[in-house]
């Protein structure tokens, strides 16, 4: 994880630094293909949007060379859309192929509101992807983020364990302890490289202004709090809820779960007493279990998926109120400074 | 279509084919193509023949729907005569039922809810067959498995379907060949004449022909029993006859003879009910001792009450009042021969008991039971006023019988005071509540002033009438009741002289009268009969004003705990009383309790229902007819009706004197603390509304008021609320309109605290004495009142007279972040439970018996609160609920405020949320009754001050408690769900 975590540094500078190859796997992304997500995304902004990302993969590199976007959907009905969704991105693959672009599709994009995109939906669309493409990544840009001079842009994969793990759908305490998952196994983040054209580069350089700081970097020193926290902790809250709901859900499963024990226990109990007295006046005994019995009917126990999920959201709201509020700490302590003088 | 047409000539009778082609061809047209007018002949050809293959020709015929509906259920009928002659239980089986669905169109399209003929006739063909079949064991043995299942499932749906119609069938059965509605319009004339004029002309006619009878001497009953039908056709002739005879004559075994017959014929069919009556009352006349006159009377009033088989319709008004007389006469009887004993353990075949003469010494058994006769009186009398069209001048006429019935009350309870059977007292007694319980001051006064207006006129003539009475003003019937029974009969041979007085003695109060019949009750009573009194004693007290001592009565019998387990119309009588008790508070200007007393009424949206004034229209589902008889059974008669728009006016401008301030304090999170669910409602209604136009109904009025009072305008809002017409209805219209304008005043004051104060640094006394136009004392407290309860982050400043404002309301922020530490903390709590359940501490089990022992508490309540309802005794059991009470309200209470933030984690069930916020919002209001009745703690400052102070106190305990509550709630959950729907 390179760019997000070094906020701190201007999209150029970040950019250079990156070019140090990571070991392990890694997206990398072009320049243009990054400025044409955030433009796309932040074009619609309050809508949030989808595209196709296309390019090749290379070893331990997943190079994205280019992107287009998915048309917004309108308030038509679904199947309508859906249909045309393919069609439009059939007939887009078609287009690029004939003026020989890279049309390999690698996975897609995704803008974030706030970071709450931890949800089965976004895992399911994974599934989709995985079936055709071995190798595919999703890259999640939150624009509002993005706002406060930070370049919030990620790479996402789902764990492998998790996706064998859901293909079986069954998300039971004991099982998830065999495979010995905990939330944060659900997705893998890649780092991400953003990489020029070396004409690029120098047309870049070529183009940096003198002035010592960008709009990026006074966008950085922007002192309102509020509203961003405000956003956070109405997620957080919301976030809470679900999983209090979670919570009574198993509550509700384990008080049900231990009367039917209970009953079990009478139940058996009564049937000893009985084949005791069988056995004494010589008679068959019966069997000790009763599958026709409806207290023997296992309960099904909840699924564990939407608390792990929910839990993976409130980490990443927790680190972006943690993050920010330490950012903004320091730029009070800096205006407090400042003040001083 | 062709096909269809086909397998059907092949086998007449596939049901399901059948069933296909009857729904096509309702969808088709009367005259459609081919295929419709083959479905149509096929009907015809079926009804006359069934094999014959005649669909080829399709005939076309153009036939009404009426008729068309009617010529299938008679094919029904017809395939059923077949099928029963093969005893084809199975096809039976479907026929009935097609039968019935037919029974439906039919009623859709002739738009009436008389049963056709048509189908009577059918159940009751198949009723007779049915029983015949049954009869018959040997057949019964031979059926195939799945014909005696269709059977046995006959049986019971046949008996089921058959009890709707019962009327219908008797009336068939009793007449089988008429036409069904002349029929209809005789039996109507027959009830009108029974009513009007049985008895000036038809007595001569029996006399006659008893006598005649008893002239043939023992020459058969049957003869007898053709003669009363002959001798009643030329009544003319007989007329001298009768005269001729000398009563004297008759002996009193002759008298018991035909006594017996006569009570033999009761029930039968074919009997003349009215007739009946006639006989018998003639037969009083000639009765040789009081005692057997006493027998004979008894069972004429048993023939009056006969008169009128229906469960629906009331007893002819005339009828009524000559049973009313009669059961006086029955009292006079009693009174006179105090060694005469009524009582329903009675051997009734004590031969010759009543042979004894008025000189006997020794006690006299007679069957009878006064108390039973009095209270079918009673429910005759509540019948016809709900049946009777409150409109009318009928409808007065009726209600002014009402001191007839309450003289006859208080007569038969000094006899059975008399007897000491208190237990009857206390019926007796609650019956006569019941008829004065809703009456306020002036109307009681009224009803008094009738009596004696009746009274004074029927001194003077008194005396000079024997055996019948008669009130002047009685209408001109029961003068010619009277008149005929002194000409025409013979006199009566046991004069009855009149013992028991004839007017009512009510006291001037009817505080009172009430006072002395409840206090008789309260000792004697059942737990029915006190619990009615109590709520009646209750309504009472609240329509005279006394609020607190309604209150107190209400929380001290604990009626509100117990009620559900009650029967429906105890139910009904406890809303009604709350209504009441309601209005009674919003008079007092107290609005919190008020709103306490009648959110719960309103919650369900289900008012009228619940106060039994009009069937309210629901749109989910549909009543059975079943349910809707049984429901207008239940309907109060109209002169006890509370007013609803009173009682909404009411209820919605106390949900808003409340709710405005509320939803301005808590602006940051509005959905936060709801009090008023119904009124919210609306108001969200009214706001999504594009154009509101000017106000026309209360609501309307109200909504535009809490416009006007959130903005701060309250002149307009008071203007609005005082433009009610509903206000003319109240006693005390001036204090109530002045009450009204202070209150909008206080909570525009309030409200506009709330919302502006944070905008204001420093506030002036005089600038908001002026705004509000309230006098400096007022303001003055109403500041510090909120000051103290931290609403309102502020302080005086005396010199300068004026608030100064510590701004130190949270920011948003702030206000999150807290929200969002009251999430973790239930988080971690339940949390701890769960880990507590796996390392074995029982955090579950704890959590189940939690529930468990709140369960319990609510039993304990409502069974102590049935014990503490014997205010004789039981301090003991008293004290119990009481605490018991105390913890749960304590506890829920905490819960209101909790519940309310929580809402969103725990409302994943949004409907129950709903229903506990409802529970706990009337549990809060119960609390709010108790804290501030200082007599209620008094009361019981000795016995159960513990429980009560440290229950709020320990808060961290009850913290705990509450929360441990979170899901032990869930069972008041469906326990409050329940609760709406228990009352009713």
């Amino acid at each position: 994880m390179t760019t997000t975590s070094t906020p701190m540094r201007s999209f150029a500078q970040a950019a250079s630094a990156e070019e140090i190859a990571v070991p392990s796997r890694v997206v990398q992304i072009d320049g243009l293909v990054a400025l044409k997500i955030i433009k796309h995304c932040k074009e619609c902004m309050p809508a949030l949007v989808t595209g196709q990302l296309l390019g090749l993969d290379i070893g331990s590199i997943l190079e994205v060379t280019n992107c287009f976007p998915f048309p917004s959907r309108g308030g038509e009905e679904e199947e309508e859309v859906e249909a045309d969704g393919a069609n439009y991105q059939l007939e887009m693959m078609r287009c690029l192929r004939e003026v020989n672009v890279d049309n390999n599709t690698v996975g897609w994009y995704q803008s974030t509101y706030m970071g709450s995109f931890q949800t089965v939906e976004l895992i399911e669309t994974f599934l989709n992807y995985q079936e055709n493409i071995k190798r595919c990544v999703c890259i999640i840009y939150d624009p509002l983020r993005s706002g406060q001079g930070v370049l919030a842009l990620k790479a996402l994969k789902l764990s492998d364990s998790f996706m064998e793990l859901y293909r079986t759908q069954v998300f039971t305490g004991e099982k998830l302890r065999e495979k010995n998952m905990t939330w944060k196994d659900i997705f893998e983040e890649i780092p991400v490289k953003i990489s020029n054209s070396v004409l690029v580069s120098a047309l870049m350089t070529e183009l940096e202004s003198d002035a010592p700081a960008s709009q990026c970097d006074f966008d950085r020193l922007v002192l309102s709090t509020n509203p961003f926290m405000e956003k956070n902790l109405e997620f957080l809250i919301e976030c809470m809820d679900d999983l209090s709901m979670e919570q009574q859900k198993f509550q509700y499963y384990y008080r049900n779960l231990s009367r039917q024990q209970v009953q079990q226990q009478s139940w058996l109990q009564k049937r000893r007493a009985e084949n005791v007295a069988r056995r004494l006046s010589g008679e068959e005994l019966l069997p000790e279990e009763d599958p026709s019995n409806p207290i023997f009917k296992t309960l099904p126990e909840p699924s564990r998926l939407d608390s792990y999920l929910i839990t993976n959201q409130i980490a990443n709201y927790c680190g972006q109120v943690n993050g920010f509020a330490g950012q903004s700490l320091s730029k009070m302590y800096l205006m407090d400074a400042f003040h001083q003088d | 279509m062709e096909s269809r047409f086909w397998t059907h000539q092949v086998s007449s009778d596939t049901e399901s084919d059948d069933d296909q082609s009857e729904v096509d061809e309702e969808e088709a047209p009367i005259v459609g193509d081919g295929g419709t007018g083959g479905a149509g002949s096929k009907y015809l050809t079926r009804a006359s023949l069934s094999d014959s293959d005649e669909s080829d020709e399709k005939q076309r015929v153009v036939r009404s729907a009426k008729d068309k509906r009617f010529e299938e259920m008679a094919v029904t009928t017809e395939q059923m005569k077949n099928q029963m002659k093969i005893n084809d239980w199975v096809q039976l089986q479907e026929s009935f039922d097609r039968l019935n669905k037919q029974l439906e169109k039919v009623i859709r399209v002739t738009e009436s809810d008389t049963v056709p003929r048509l189908y009577i006739k059918g159940l009751v063909m198949l009723e007779d067959f049915l029983a015949q079949t049954l009869a018959n064991k040997e057949a019964k043995k031979k059926m195939s498995s799945s014909n005696a299942k269709s059977l046995n499932y006959m049986k019971q749906k046949l008996k089921k379907n058959n009890k709707l119609y019962e009327v219908e069938i008797e009336k068939f059965r009793l007449n089988p060949e008429s036409e069904a509605d002349a029929e209809q319009e005789d039996e109507d004339d027959d009830d009108l004449d029974s009513g009007g004029d049985f008895s000036d002309e038809e007595p001569v006619a029996i006399a006659g022909g008893y006598s005649d009878s008893d002239e043939e001497g023992e020459e058969g009953e049957e003869e007898g029993e053709g003669g009363w039908e002959t001798k009643k056709s030329k009544k003319d002739s007989m007329m001298d006859k009768q005269f001729k005879r000398d009563p004297s004559e008759i002996s009193w075994d002759m008298v018991d003879k035909k006594l017996k017959e006569i009570i033999a014929a009761r029930g039968r069919k074919g009997t003349d009910r009215a007739e009946q009556v006639e006989q018998l009352s003639y037969l009083a006349r000639v009765a040789k001792t009081p005692a057997q006159k006493l027998e004979v009377m008894v069972h004429v009033v048993s023939a009056q009450f006969d008169v009128n088989p229906s469960l629906n319709t009331h007893m002819p008004i005339p009828v009524w009042k000559k049973c009313v007389q009669n059961v006086l006469i029955i009292l006079d009887i009693l009174a006179q021969y105090p060694n005469i004993i009524m009582d329903e353990t009675s051997d009734l075949e004590m031969e010759n008991e009543t042979q004894k003469g008025a000189d006997h010494d020794g006690p006299i058994h007679v069957w009878g039971n006064v108390v039973a006769f009095l209270e079918r009186i009673d429910d005759e009398l509540f019948k016809s006023l709900q049946c009777i069209d409150p409109h009318t001048k009928e409808y007065v006429e009726r209600l002014r019988d009402e001191p007839l019935f309450m003289v006859l009350a208080q007569n038969v309870q000094r006899y059975v005071e008399r007897l000491y059977d208190m237990k009857a007292a206390a019926r007796v007694a609650l019956r006569c509540v019941e008829h004065v319980y809703y009456k306020p001051q002036e109307v009681y006064e009224a009803m008094r002033k009738l009596a004696e207006i009746r009274a004074s006129p029927d001194a003077a003539t008194a005396e000079t009438e024997a055996a019948a009475d008669g009130d002047d003003d009685f209408d001109e019937e029961a003068k010619h009741v009277k008149l005929p029974a002194e000409v025409k009969g013979p006199p009566s041979f046991v004069v009855t002289p009149e013992i028991v007085p004839r007017t009512p003695s009510f006291p001037n109060l009817s505080r009172l009268l009430m006072d002395q019949l409840v206090g008789t009750i309260y000792k004697h009573g059942d737990e029915r009969t006190k619990a009615r009194a109590m709520l009646c004693d209750i309504y009472h007290h609240a329509i005279s004003d006394e609020f607190h001592t309604a209150r107190d009565l209400l929380l001290m019998s604990h009626l509100q705990d117990s009620v559900q387990h009650m029967d429906i119309s105890t139910q009904i009588l406890f809303n009604r009383a709350m209504a009441q008790l309601g209005l009674c508070a919003f008079q007092a200007s107290l609005v919190t309790e008020a709103h306490g007393c009648l959110s719960e009424l309103y919650a369900s949206g289900r008012v009228k229902e619940l106060l039994a004034q009009g069937v309210a229209q629901s749109r989910y589902h549909e009543k059975n007819p079943e349910q809707e008889k049984l429901e207008r059974r239940r309907q109060m008669p109209f002169h006890m009706h509370i007013n609803l728009e009173l009682l909404e006016a009411v209820h919605l401008i106390c949900a808003m004197l409340l709710e405005v301030p509320n939803m301005a304090a808590n602006a940051h999170d509005i959905k936060r603390k709801l009090i008023s669910k119904p009124f919210r409602r609306l108001l969200d209604i009214n706001e999504r509304q594009t154009f509101t136009g000017p106000p026309e109904n209360v609501r309307d009025h109200v909504m535009a008021a809490t416009h006007a009072l959130g903005k701060g305008t309250w002149q307009k809002a008071v203007e609005v609320i005082q433009g009610l017409d509903v206000w003319k209805l109240l006693t005390k219209r001036d204090f109530v309109l002045e009450m009204l304008k202070s209150k909008i005043q206080e909570e525009a004051l309030r409200t506009y605290l709330f919302t502006y104060s944070s905008f204001y640094d420093a506030l002036s006394l005089d600038q908001l004495m002026t705004m509000f136009e309230l006098p400096e004392a007022h303001v003055h407290s109403i500041v510090s009142k909120m000051m103290i309860a931290e609403e309102l982050h502020a302080s005086w400043d005396q010199p300068t007279r004026s608030i100064v404002t510590h701004n130190v309301e949270p920011s948003r922020l702030q206000a999150l972040a807290a929200q969002f530490a009251e999430k973790l903390t239930v988080l971690v709590e339940s949390n701890e439970r769960a880990f507590d359940a796996r390392t074995g501490g029982g955090g579950l089990e704890g959590m189940s018996m939690g529930r468990r022992n709140k369960d319990g508490q609510d039993y304990a309540n409502v069974a102590s609160g049935r014990r503490g309802g014997d205010f004789s005794g039981g301090n003991r059991d008293r004290q119990g609920s009481y605490s018991a009470y105390n913890s749960g309200g304590g506890r829920s209470n905490y819960g209101t405020g909790r519940g309310g933030q929580s809402r969103g984690g725990r409302g994943n069930a949004g409907g129950s949320g709903y229903y506990r916020d409802q529970r706990a919002g009337q549990v809060g209001a119960r609390n709010n009754l108790g804290y501030q009745s200082t007599r209620y703690q008094d009361a019981y400052s000795s016995v159960g001050r513990t429980p009560y102070q440290t229950g709020p106190a320990s808060s961290t305990g009850a913290n705990r408690g509450a929360q441990a509550d979170a899901t032990g709630r869930m069972v008041s959950l469906t326990h409050g769900g329940t609760r709406p729907s228990a009352h009713f």
